[in-house]
């Protein structure tokens, strides 16, 4: 060693590290993006459990809990790094239970969360590699398996607090959601501003379309998504359901459809699920779109209520053929271009 | 208004010597300079193991036939050894090492162009800037004098590449501030060589001082115009440096002349004018030596060839255990392994780093698909997709997605929360893609010539 670092001998270590640049990176890692999902949707989920009672709270911890659990026991099974610490089974445990209904009894959170971490999302490689949206697909599933405790909804203003562990229906005052109303060609009896706020039956966390928008323009404000699929769905849904109402106005028609149901939790949080949605911008409001019209297209023609989950799912599977189509044009590909600068 | 391009990133500038004078570092006690110093043949040593040399006495040489630029003794004393080791870039090439006698003594072939650059023809301008050894001093090290020769007759606009968007690096910065006189006088002059009518000295708006300073220089001078750049990574990038500016898209494959436009660095500019006023060939350059395991941060003027354990010692040692040791920028720099690495005249700067900037998260590397690399690309590809085809060994698709526009810059890998090494793979297929064009023609001209 040159004598001229005799000095720093001690300070330079015996193998300095080569690795290819860059050198220095952004401090964001996948474990920041799904706190700050957690973050963003605390606010609607919180609504929930103040509107539906304490058994709102217990659902969601058990299906995070669950979720984590499965996660690691499955990862430990096969031989896989354990990967719990990213936080992405907890995002897909919270999703999952705001898609419930406050009454399903205990075990439906379980076998849900079995099936999004182990099934749809272990199964296909883990993070990255699923194909449809775990917390969806869930939801899905128990939906086709248990219809009915799925889309026992309790009515605004009754709360549930029994932690009774059951394995039937838990006693609740239950009512029509304004989804089912506007299904039977009927305007809900809630008004507009009731479901702005949540003051409306439905899943734990999809009643409150204004805190939902607050933690997307969150997640918007944070870079965590980018506005093209939100944008896309809800613009769609909108422009759809004015054109071609159902029943009253198209203007009060259109609010009341954007605002029931899960459109608002899934345009924000579901159909923007990093692993199941397109790269690319131009493949993100093709995407958006298509979600926003399976969607219509269910509500207005289907034989269930709700269409959100089967769009999405639906519009999961093409992502990357819609990635092909949103390719950017390459820099210079079309030659000299010269703008006004 | 700024100038600016689509895609790109900000990055922490770090520019914490931009206040730091320039200082001239004492005559190392040996320099060992690399016959590859620039893109093209590596030049070969004309001296040999107890020649005495003196400042700026060629000592590597290439044919005038071949790309490639001479190469001159930074220092006086005597040759100790012509050495086969590895440089910066981790290819082998020959190395002169020189032991300083302390003298500074300048060889009898340095004498300063006394006559009018006016009068002299394009030919033998471009003749003495391939004579000086001169390279793009930016980082890609091409040579001068070919760069010239690309350009004539076609170049519109000769822009001086002050961007400097790496971030810690101020060479450029302090060369402005402190000696904007031999960088305009280096401007005309390649004004005249290439035959362009007007340049734009382009700097980022994070050197407003600089601009300003320049500017002030330039008063009745109206072919030569000062740009504002936005401050974003990687405005200093030839592709989006011209966008800018001009509004054209350079493809991949073509060079600026293609465009209408010739880019040179500032510190170039400065080497070209000293090259004609003192005949001094590029024998020395200003860098950065900066990082947080530096105790002082500077920027200096040293010869080239210098070791990085003597520039280190200059800077008043370590005060922590670096990790790294990064020849250039850290976005686009290459890491050493070596302590007594050589300057070349193309690194701009040596950065000490400790493990601070590479920590790791707890969870493997995978990719999350947020889409952020295609949002940041600079050259609008789908990083994403051609690091996932190299990872199954699909490099055809990956040459069809594009590998081979990607310019490195690594914005991809900078904002990637998996924190997948995505310029990396794409390097990767670029090697690949390489390698096996050139077994496909070696192929078929030996089935030709059977």
């Amino acid at each position: 060693m040159n004598e001229n670092i005799k000095n720093n001998a001690e300070k330079m270590p015996d193998l300095l590290c080569v690795s290819p640049s860059p050198h220095i990176k952004s401090t964001d890692t996948t474990r920041s993006i799904m706190i700050d999902v957690l973050i963003a949707l605390i606010p609607a989920f919180a609504w929930g459990v103040y509107m539906m009672g304490l058994r709102a709270l217990v659902i969601g911890l058990l299906s995070v809990i669950c979720c984590v659990l499965f996660e690691a026991g499955v990862q430990f099974i096969l031989h896989r790094p354990v990967t719990v610490s990213d936080c992405s089974a907890a995002v897909t445990g919270l999703i999952f239970a705001m898609n419930l209904p406050v009454t399903v009894p205990l075990w439906m959170p379980v076998v849900g969360s079995f099936f999004a971490i182990v099934v749809v999302k272990q199964l296909f490689g883990g993070i990255g590699k699923n194909i449809v949206n775990p917390a969806l697909a869930a939801r899905v599933f128990l939906f086709s398996a248990w219809a009915g405790q799925m889309s026992r909804f309790t009515a605004p203003g009754n709360p549930v607090s029994s932690l009774r562990i059951t394995l039937g229906d838990v006693d609740a005052v239950t009512g029509a959601t304004p989804l089912a109303a506007l299904k039977n060609g009927v305007v809900p009896s809630a008004t507009v501003g009731d479901m702005l706020i949540g003051n409306i039956g439905g899943s734990i966390g999809e009643v409150s379309a204004v805190l939902l928008l607050l933690g997307g323009v969150y997640l918007i404000v944070r870079r965590v998504i980018t506005w093209h699929i939100p944008v896309a769905y809800l613009g769609s849904v909108a422009l759809i359901t004015f054109l071609f109402p159902q029943t009253g106005t198209g203007g009060m028609f259109m609010l009341y459809e954007l605002m029931a149901g899960g459109l608002v939790l899934g345009a924000f949080f579901m159909a923007t699920d990093y692993v199941t949605s397109p790269i690319t911008p131009v493949g993100r409001l093709l995407f958006g779109v298509g979600c926003g019209g399976i969607t219509v297209l269910i509500r207005y023609f289907g034989s269930y209520p709700e269409g959100v989950s089967f769009a999405i799912l639906i519009m999961n599977l093409l992502v990357w053929y819609l990635d092909l189509a949103g390719m950017p044009k390459r820099f210079g590909a079309v030659g000299e271009k010269v703008s006004k600068k | 208004m700024a100038y600016t391009f689509k895609g790109g990133i900000h990055v922490e500038e770090h520019k914490h010597t931009s206040k730091c004078e320039t200082v001239t570092v004492p005559t190392p006690p040996v320099v060992k300079i690399s016959m590859n110093q620039s893109i093209g043949a590596p030049a070969a040593p004309v001296v040999k193991k107890g020649d005495s040399v003196k400042i700026g006495q060629l000592i590597g040489d290439v044919p005038e036939s071949a790309l490639g630029c001479p190469v001159h003794s930074s220092v006086s004393g005597t040759v100790t050894g012509i050495e086969e080791t590895r440089v910066t870039d981790g290819s082998i090439h020959k190395v002169v090492v020189i032991e300083s006698d302390g003298e500074n003594a300048v060889h009898e072939s340095v004498t300063p162009f006394t006559g009018n650059i006016a009068e002299l023809s394009r030919d033998e301008i471009i003749r003495r800037i391939r004579a000086a050894g001169i390279t793009g001093m930016g980082g890609a090290a091409f040579p001068t004098y070919a760069k010239i020769k690309s350009a004539v007759g076609k170049a519109e606009y000769l822009i001086v590449n002050c961007a400097e968007c790496e971030p810690f690096i101020t060479a450029d910065h302090r060369l402005l501030l402190e000696d904007a006189d031999s960088v305009i006088a280096g401007v005309k002059i390649l004004l005249r060589a290439t035959g362009a009518p007007q340049a734009y000295i382009a700097i980022e708006d994070n050197k407003a001082d600089a601009a300003k300073k320049v500017q002030k220089k330039l008063r009745g001078v109206d072919f030569i115009t000062v740009k504002m750049l936005k401050t974003k990574y990687p405005q200093g990038d030839e592709r989006q440096l011209i966008f800018a500016l001009t509004g054209r898209e350079l493809a991949a494959g073509k060079l600026p002349a293609d465009a209408g436009c010739v880019i040179f660095n500032a510190a170039t500019c400065a080497a070209v004018y000293r090259a004609f006023a003192e005949g001094m060939p590029l024998v020395r350059r200003t860098l950065t030596v900066s990082g947080d395991c530096v105790k002082t941060p500077s920027n200096l003027s040293v010869p080239v060839g210098t070791t990085a354990s003597y520039l280190i010692e200059q800077c008043g040692g370590l005060t922590k255990t670096p990790e790294k040791l990064i020849a250039g920028g850290p976005m686009m720099g290459q890491a050493q392994w070596d302590p007594d690495m050589p300057t070349k005249k193309s690194t701009s700067s040596l950065l000490l780093l400790s493990a601070d900037y590479s920590k790791k998260p707890a969870t493997p590397a995978v990719c999350i698909r947020c889409g952020r690399c295609v949002k940041n690309c600079p050259m609008r590809l789908m990083p994403a997709y051609i690091a996932s085809f190299v990872q199954k060994d699909d490099m055809e698709n990956a040459e069809k997605y594009g590998a081979m526009s990607c310019v490195e810059c690594g914005s991809c890998s900078y904002n990637c929360p998996g924190k997948v090494e995505i310029v990396q793979y794409i390097r990767v297929a670029k090697n690949h893609i390489r390698t096996e064009a050139a077994r496909m023609k070696a192929a078929r001209e030996a089935s030709e010539n059977k």
